[in-house]
């Protein structure tokens, strides 16, 4: 395995997350789904240490995130569907600082992902639609050339055809070798492109297990994923 | 120059931080509190922490492989930098008036302080007393601005009206000197606000790292 989050424990006023435990795998995708506030951004902040989880572990590539927080970050990467980064400087100016940060940055990769996905460099974000911004991100993780992509609901706001267009890049990078998690509370995005499923609810893992898994013991005959899961969610047997 | 650095000067500082350099020229200007000078430099920084914020900046900054507090180093690198370049501004003008304009009669009838050393020595302390508290102070939450700025403002216009002011006290006359004019308590003074300079950035940095650490984002 490539990521492992095991016993992670984060208690508010309000909500918890308790025993949060998944393993994710190279070249899968792995779908991270669950209603809005079930924990899925707080899960993903304390995989990226932007968040202390009052217990539990996490390790990427058999290396603890606290300990190896650096070396880690070096070798995944974030994007968000819902954030932008400086939102009125230019792509070029933002990559050209990042990429100081990578010993491994690689330019070619760099300048052939800028041309697959359409950004233009002298765009500033606050130009970019919600898509963009993702490939944007998406485009500084792959030049640094992350094992591991997490992504928080980067379809969340996408017009049906941008959504299919990512979806279909997370399924060209699985094939490259790289771990894609990404949550959404789309549950058609896992039908469509989902090896795994990771199910939160109220800051619990419902389950995670291979979607084919999921399937087996989850839906009733002829039913859904999405169907079984709104009958999960709202208490049904 | 250290990745962050860069990061800090191109993405996540706002142009008014640069222009507000400017406002060390205020050491030109007679029968004008000059270190309210030294005051606007801090406003600067100020608009450009207010900047960072709305662009994301600290969540984008922890993202990037390094360690948490080189984040909050990487900053206060910034903070010191814009402060460094408005004290060597300070201090030619200091220089040109303690040497060309020594004597001239527009300076010589200011009520208010003298543009010499005790007074960069001073405007030394205004920039620690803002990396104090209000560098120190944002890093308590990562997002809070007002609160931090409103006490330094507190603290820092007595403190300005205290040493425009000192030099009107019998027997402390000579921290108003010109020219050359007690010049050992003068390079004291300024080199003691140096000093307070250095270790209260270096101990708000510190434990703003500490602090930074600890916090969930």
């Amino acid at each position: 395995m490539i990521v492992q989050v095991q016993g992670l424990w984060k208690r508010y006023p309000a909500f918890a997350l308790a025993d949060v435990s998944f393993c994710l795998q190279p070249g899968r995708i792995t779908g991270f789904i669950g209603r809005n506030g079930a924990g899925k951004t707080t899960t993903i902040k304390s995989m990226l240490n932007l968040v202390h989880p009052d217990s539990g572990e996490i390790r990427f590539f058999g290396l603890s995130m606290p300990e190896h927080e650096t070396e880690i970050k070096k070798r995944i990467g974030y994007s968000t569907g819902t954030v932008s980064w400086y939102p009125r400087k230019k792509l070029r100016d933002i990559a050209a600082v990042v990429k100081r940060f990578y010993e491994d940055w690689d330019e070619d990769a760099y300048r052939r992902y800028l041309a697959l996905f359409g950004l233009d460099e002298e765009k500033t974000p606050l130009a970019l639609s919600e898509g963009m911004k993702v490939k944007f991100n998406l485009l500084l993780a792959l030049s640094h050339r992350a094992e591991v992509l997490i992504l928080d609901e980067p379809t969340s706001g996408l017009d049906p055809f941008s959504r299919k267009e990512l979806l279909t890049l997370f399924t060209r990078l699985k094939e490259d070798g790289v771990a894609v998690f990404f949550s959404t509370h789309v549950i058609s995005d896992l039908e469509k492109c989902a090896d795994d499923i990771v199910y939160i609810s109220g800051g619990r893992i419902v389950a995670a297990m291979p979607k084919a898994d999921f399937v087996r013991q989850h839906c009733l005959s002829g039913e859904s994923l999405e169907d079984a899961m709104l009958r999960m969610e709202g208490g049904g047997v | 120059m250290p990745a962050i650095l860069r990061k800090e000067l191109t993405l996540s500082a706002s142009i008014l931080a640069y222009l507000f350099i400017l406002f060390a020229l205020m050491f030109f200007i007679p029968g004008y509190p000059i270190l309210c000078g030294a005051f606007f430099v801090t406003l600067g920084i100020f608009q450009s922490f207010q900047a960072a914020r709305e662009a994301n900046d600290l969540v984008f900054s922890v993202l990037l492989p390094i360690a948490k507090r080189d984040v909050v180093r990487g900053r206060y690198l910034f903070v010191c930098l814009i402060e460094g370049a408005a004290g060597v501004l300070m201090a030619l003008i200091v220089l040109l008036r303690m040497t060309l304009l020594s004597q001239s009669p527009v300076y010589r009838s200011n009520a208010l302080m003298n543009a010499n050393l005790f007074a960069l020595g001073a405007a030394f302390v205004i920039f620690a007393l803002f990396n104090l508290i209000f560098v120190g102070g944002f890093f308590r939450t990562g997002h809070q601005l007002g609160r931090p700025f409103v006490i330094y403002v507190i603290v820092v216009f007595p403190v300005i009206l205290a040493a425009e002011s000192l030099h009107h006290i019998p027997g402390w006359e000579m921290l108003n000197a010109f020219g050359t004019d007690a010049l050992a308590l003068q390079l004291g003074l300024f080199v003691l606000g140096l000093a307070v300079y250095l270790s209260v950035s270096i101990l708000a940095c510190r434990k703003a790292c500490r602090r930074f650490e600890k916090m969930d984002l």
